[in-house]
């Protein structure tokens, strides 16, 4: 026996680790990889393995490398490498699940690829990577193969469209999307991303995950809430129907995004206060780049974007760690202003 | 895990039920000569010579004020020798072999109650200051310089809340000798002149409250209230304290006598009441021994100057199966882990906690938050560890390091298993 000291506090909160929080947010995810088979057969299965795998063995090859170069030995439990707390496998499953059904499996591989490298291992691996990884890797995909996300419609085969695709095409008319509130809802028969479809299953991850306490609740209920909010006063402003805010809160990966990728902690403000203005600008950008934009997808780029304003959320001379009165104020003067520009720009616009 | 957490999980195998065990005869007391306020001291007695219980037999200098050491047994003196100090520094003890007689010195007489009631602040400032009785909670502070305010109290407020998991002494003291923090309430409130005494208590611990209540009846005639506060951490803290019980919010930096408002812990009532009624300084007092590697917890009432060696003995050593033993002196919270168990019981020894060593693997930071939502100063402690890595004291200002209360919460709800509090102690030495 011997006597061992050190500084105090002596005691550790039980249960409270970030392999627990993020094999959470695997098991969130696993009824939607479930039901993305389900739905799109054999493809979905290798699309979501080859996006795991691609992601995996990048990380695993560069810390190889690294430890070759430091002169260690290679070892699982190594810190950096991170499979061990599920982090690289939990953006692989995201990343996967953001994907049409029919890209080539090259397409993805490559997405994954580069999406680890570029937006977590140069920045020096788990906990110090800016950009949300799962939503990068997407974007590089969009943008670089946009011709082939082609996604397979399961009621008209020949229209091969998103919800959300026909809304951004044909912004107010009721017609052009008539997929109805159960199939929007539960996702069966809805052309989409293998995960984005089921509204049902995602709502299902996310009250798992509040109820381990393993993301903050406030992003997606303000995310999803500010959507929902501009929405509505399109619709008033527009005399649409309440389809119309219903169709933006359920099509595309809003849910999704809302959930499981604007939730990552690492890539999102630290305070409170600092999320819900950060889940604020990614709903006023994907509504933005929604109506406005060329592509009708705008979480995953809202994402990006709102990932460079965290560190200037974060900045010590103004963030606090709860709402004070001079803060509510302010953030309410922008919400109703951001309202206002909304309901008029659309009327200009549309 | 995110969110906000401020239930600390307290130890399964509770001490506050059982019975204080009284171990107040060991065979030999250390005095320890030098404090962690106090560097300089004389020494008025020399080997062989007989010293009694309650004698003056030194004086310890804390710079702004000074101290008598008593003896506090009847016995010969024996020497120095150096043992360690609770905060984990090795001072210089003087030995005083028992005789088990236990005389008291000429100096310990009882003061009837008709004489302390006609006593003038400036009188009991002076016994207590006699007395050397210092803030029991920990602290350490002398009580006399605090009851020397200037300001005008309207509360008294004793903390009995006893925040720390595992710790029970506090406990088994009001269950043991209620009438003494009343009476030393009292007398504090008569010295300040204060209207209203006010005992606050978490309300989980049903039993303490019916003990109190019952006492508070035979004090009809003053004005004391119970007040009852939530069951978290850190609760005990003063600032957090005056919150809850008389909701009057204390910024950081001030101190409550601004407010009107002042607080005492539940040991110093008591101490204060040994000083003024029997002017005896700090001989006994409550203390547990719990952990997970000690084979018997319990509460111990000690003499003060008895070896912790003796105590871990008493309750039957430690757990043979533990390789690494962290001895915690204090709460596990914010307590002092000692280098070894030669440690001397002082007036300000709450516990001794022997704990299994745990290597926690610590992972990188995920932003998590949580212990932003559990800081009870509203600091950002993950922001100001980014601050110190960057060297940044610019930001370090900004984010206010210096609020810290070392409270230990931020890294106990830590999801990576980061030592927090290490990095804001870290960065209150940056800014100096």
């Amino acid at each position: 026996m011997e006597f061992v000291t050190k500084n105090s506090p002596h005691l550790r909160r039980p249960n409270a680790n970030v392999v627990r929080m993020m094999r959470d947010v695997a098991i969130a995810l696993s009824p939607l990889v479930i039901f993305a088979i389900h739905q799109h057969g054999l493809s979905a299965l290798w699309i979501l393995l080859v996006s795991v795998v691609s992601m995996v063995a990048t990380e695993y090859i560069y810390y190889q490398i690294i430890d070759k170069l430091n002169g260690e030995k290679f070892t699982l439990n190594n810190k950096s490498f991170t499979v061990y707390n599920f982090s690289v496998v939990v953006s692989g499953l995201i990343y996967g699940l953001t994907l049409p059904d029919q890209i080539p499996l090259v397409i993805v591989a490559i997405g994954g690829i580069i999406g680890v490298f570029l937006a977590k291992l140069i920045f020096g691996g788990m906990g110090q990577n800016i950009f949300n990884i799962a939503a990068f890797a997407r974007v590089f995909v969009v943008l670089s193969f946009g011709t082939a996300l082609a996604y397979t419609n399961h009621v008209d085969a020949d229209l091969g469209a998103t919800a959300l695709g026909v809304l951004n095409q044909d912004m107010l008319n009721e017609n052009a999307t008539n997929y109805g509130f159960w199939t929007m809802f539960s996702g069966i028969g809805l052309p989409g991303s293998l995960g984005e479809t089921s509204a049902l299953l995602i709502l299902a991850g996310g009250l798992y995950l509040f109820m381990r306490k393993s993301f903050d609740v406030f992003v997606p209920l303000t995310y999803v809430g500010t959507v929902f909010i501009l929405s509505l006063a399109v619709m008033f402003t527009q005399d649409v129907g309440f389809w119309y805010p219903a169709t933006h809160v359920l099509a595309g990966g809003l849910l999704f995004g809302a959930v499981f990728m604007a939730t990552d902690p690492i890539t999102i403000p630290t305070t409170r206060p600092g999320r819900i203005y950060f889940a604020f600008g990614l709903g006023v950008i994907t509504f933005i780049i929604r109506l406005f934009g060329n592509l009708p997808e705008g979480v995953v780029f809202a994402i990006l974007i709102m990932n460079m304003f965290v560190p200037a959320i974060d900045y010590h001379k103004w963030a606090t760690n709860k709402f004070t009165l001079k803060n509510v104020s302010i953030f309410t003067a922008i919400v109703i202003i951001t309202v206002v520009l909304t309901a008029v720009g659309v009327h200009y616009a549309g | 895990m995110i969110s906000k957490a401020r239930k600390v999980s307290d130890y399964r195998q509770l001490t506050k039920e059982l019975p204080t065990l009284r171990y107040v005869d060991p065979e030999r007391v250390y005095i320890n000569l030098q404090s962690d306020r106090c560097k300089t001291y004389t020494l008025d007695v020399k080997e062989g010579d007989k010293v009694k219980l309650g004698q003056v037999i030194g004086e310890r200098d804390g710079g702004f004020f000074k101290q008598p050491i008593y003896s506090t047994i009847s016995g010969e003196v024996e020497g120095l020798t150096k043992k360690l100090h609770p905060t984990g520094i090795e001072v210089d003890c003087v030995t005083i072999r028992n005789d088990f007689k236990d005389e008291y010195h000429e100096s310990v007489t009882d003061r009837p109650e008709s004489v302390i009631d006609k006593m003038t602040k400036e009188e009991m400032v002076d016994v207590i200051r006699h007395a050397a009785t210092v803030g029991l909670g920990g602290s350490g502070f002398p009580s006399y310089i605090k009851l020397d305010t200037d300001k005008e109290i309207h509360t008294v407020v004793i903390n009995a809340v006893e925040c720390e998991p595992y710790l029970s002494s506090d406990y088994r003291l009001i269950k043991d000798s209620p009438e003494e923090i009343f009476y030393g309430l009292k007398y504090i409130m008569q010295a300040l002149k204060a209207e209203k005494g006010v005992i606050a208590v978490k309300k989980t611990k049903t039993e303490l409250i019916d003990v109190l209540e019952r006492e508070l009846k035979r004090f009809p005639h003053m004005n004391i209230e119970i007040a009852k506060l939530a069951d978290y951490y850190p609760q005990g803290w003063e600032n957090e304290m005056f919150e809850n019980a008389l909701g009057i919010k204390i910024p950081s930096g001030v101190l409550p006598m601004e407010y009107g408002v002042i607080g005492f812990n539940v040991s110093t009532a008591s101490a204060i009441y040994e000083a003024l009624k029997h002017n005896l300084p700090i001989i006994k007092r409550h203390l547990t021994v719990n952990g997970d590697a000690i084979n018997f917890p319990q509460n111990i009432r000690v003499r003060v100057g008895t070896s912790i060696k003796d105590l871990i003995r008493l309750s039957d050593g430690y757990r043979e199966d533990a390789e690494k033993i962290d001895l915690v002196i204090g709460g596990p919270m914010m307590g002092t882990s000692v280098e070894h168990d030669d440690v001397v019981v002082t007036p300000t020894t709450t516990s001794v906690l022997v704990l299994e060593s745990q290597d926690f693997h610590e992972e990188p930071c995920v932003r998590c938050g949580s212990c932003i939502y559990s800081c009870p100063v509203d600091i950002q402690p993950v922001n100001i560890m980014n601050a110190i890595k960057r060297n940044d004291t610019k930001a370090l200002e900004n984010l206010e390091v210096g609020k810290c209360i070392e409270c230990g919460l931020c890294a106990y709800v830590c999801t990576s298993k980061i030592h927090l509090t290490d990095y804001m102690r870290k960065g209150k030495k940056l800014l100096g």
